[in-house]
């Protein structure tokens, strides 16, 4: 068997911190809400209009975290199945399923080597997990894989932009980092884990060659209400309504 | 009145292109942007053997040129600038390559529909032309399964210029919400769009996007005399230019 890669490990142990410290007190504010809201800046779904009808679709969360987007779609009549590698955020979304009644099937594994049948799904999705956490060159590919001919890949991470000019904790006007330190950024030092931001040129080529056709990607500028997240405040709204801190991709799987 | 593009490319042309336009029509390999990096590295282009093709904003029509040695049936230059067409016309005759050339707009082209496979635009349309209107057109033109390629400005290299005349620097100038049209002191008017956009205008218009290269300048390249608005350091370490190739769909 492959030895599991370097950021998997990395990123599992980041989660399980990160975790501990906010993301299983959030859990139950996240998993309550009733609308779907996308990213810091809690951009509505009912706005955005991403996905249309998920009633009856068979939907696959890689990298769901605790799950509070899978829980979302169960809501709304799809049938999902989350998918995690850290135990811990798994133990929370068990947590969330028991105390709101909702059940759906959770698996612990990476999003770059899931252990379920080709072609049984029709939506793929991350928000903010395997779009971040995982090696797009495996995880893309998987989704591929996983999907039926036709489905749909949508997945939601941080624009080129808000990468490039990610400084010290914050997110600045300056371009911090070259390009060639994009398609793989380790923010150990800083107490985060190791991510994955190739720009839209190469993560278009990845989804191309995985057998995708995209669809659209969305660059969302923060509306004008929006305040700076108390938690995730590398970056404030001001910036974000000037750039796109968030972009959600959506492609099909080619029939 | 005269359109500012037309008097800015006039000028243009007196002043630079003309004299380059031999020079360019000489070439035997296909380059690409300020940086001039080859097609065989880029792999930008389809096969054009045998192909028709429109180049929206040929200038001085040395991309079209190009076209045409590398086996391209029929190659029509679509330009506004009646001083860019006369250096156009010299070298095509010069060169004997049978170029046709139209003085038009590209966002308003006088030829028929479902004419040409390939659309091409280098610092032509793809920057000079209202992209609302010119990729419209460009469908129009095309006949089915025909695609379009154009290098313009990395939307980064836009954001990072400031509003004088002065080269491109690492501090975001401008918001990229509202990015469309730029107006330069003594120069035309150009059109910018961020990726986002750029897909959706493609899709919306039946194309399919095939691919985006995201160029950035090679590590020995120096810093261009004329292009001077983006430094080789600048583009070195970010893409200042990228291209687009997307197809009609069948």
């Amino acid at each position: 068997m492959a030895s599991t890669p370097e950021h998997v490990e990395v990123n599992r142990a980041h989660w399980t911190r990160s975790n501990a410290e906010f993301t299983d007190a959030d859990a139950e504010d996240k998993w309550a809400r009733e609308e779907i809201v996308w990213g810091s800046f809690e951009w509505p779904e009912s706005e955005l209009r991403i996905f249309g009808d998920v009633a009856g679709l068979d939907v696959v969360e890689l990298g769901c975290g605790t799950a509070y987007f899978s829980a979302w779609l169960a809501r709304r009549g799809a049938r999902p199945v989350g998918i995690d590698v850290t135990p811990a955020q798994l133990d929370t979304a068990r947590r969330m399923q028991a105390r709101h009644g909702l059940d759906f099937q959770l698996v612990e594994a990476s999003a770059e080597d899931v252990p379920l049948p080709d072609a049984s799904f029709d939506l793929a999705l991350s928000e903010f997990g395997a779009s971040i956490w995982c090696d797009p060159e495996r995880w893309i590919p998987e989704a591929a894989r996983l999907l039926r001919p036709g489905g749909r890949l949508v997945f939601a991470r941080g624009s080129t932009i808000e990468q490039l000019c990610f400084g010290e904790e914050r997110v600045t006007e300056r371009l911090e980092h070259d390009w060639s330190e994009l398609e793989r950024m380790d923010f150990r030092s800083e107490g985060g884990g190791i991510e994955f931001h190739p720009p839209v040129g190469v993560t278009l080529g990845v989804l191309r060659r995985a057998g995708f056709e995209l669809l659209a990607l969305h660059e969302l500028l923060a509306p004008p209400e929006a305040e700076t997240h108390p938690h995730y405040d590398f970056v404030t709204a001001d910036w974000a309504r000037r750039w796109p801190s968030v972009e959600i991709w959506d492609a099909r799987k080619q029939a | 009145m005269t359109h500012p593009n037309i008097e800015a490319w006039t000028r243009e042309n007196a002043e630079h292109y003309d004299a380059r336009a031999e020079g360019a029509w000489a070439k035997e390999e296909i380059d690409w942007g300020i940086w001039r990096v080859p097609e065989a590295e880029l792999r930008a282009l389809p096969d054009v053997t045998g192909k028709d093709v429109v180049e929206l904003g040929c200038g001085t029509g040395y991309f079209g040129a190009w076209l045409k040695k590398r086996g391209a049936s029929r190659v029509v230059g679509v330009d506004p600038t009646p001083a860019q067409l006369d250096t156009a016309r010299r070298c095509n005759e010069k060169f004997g390559l049978g170029l046709e050339l139209v003085e038009a707009f590209a966002e308003e082209v006088p030829l028929a529909d479902d004419s040409f496979d390939l659309a091409i635009s280098e610092y032509g349309a793809s920057i000079w032309a209202d992209p609302y209107k010119w990729i419209p057109e460009a469908a129009r033109l095309l006949r089915p399964g025909g695609d379009v390629v154009f290098l313009c400005n990395s939307p980064l290299a836009m954001l990072c210029s400031p509003e004088e005349d002065l080269p491109t620097v690492e501090t975001l100038q401008r918001p990229q919400f509202g990015m469309f049209r730029f107006q330069w002191p003594d120069s035309g008017v150009e059109y910018h769009l961020p990726h986002g956009e750029w897909i959706r205008l493609l899709r919306a218009n039946g194309f399919e996007i095939l691919d985006l290269i995201e160029i950035q300048a090679p590590v020995d390249a120096e810093t261009d005399q004329h292009y001077d608005y983006v430094s080789a350091d600048w583009a070195s370490k970010w893409p200042s230019e990228e291209i687009w190739r997307a197809r009609l769909s069948t």
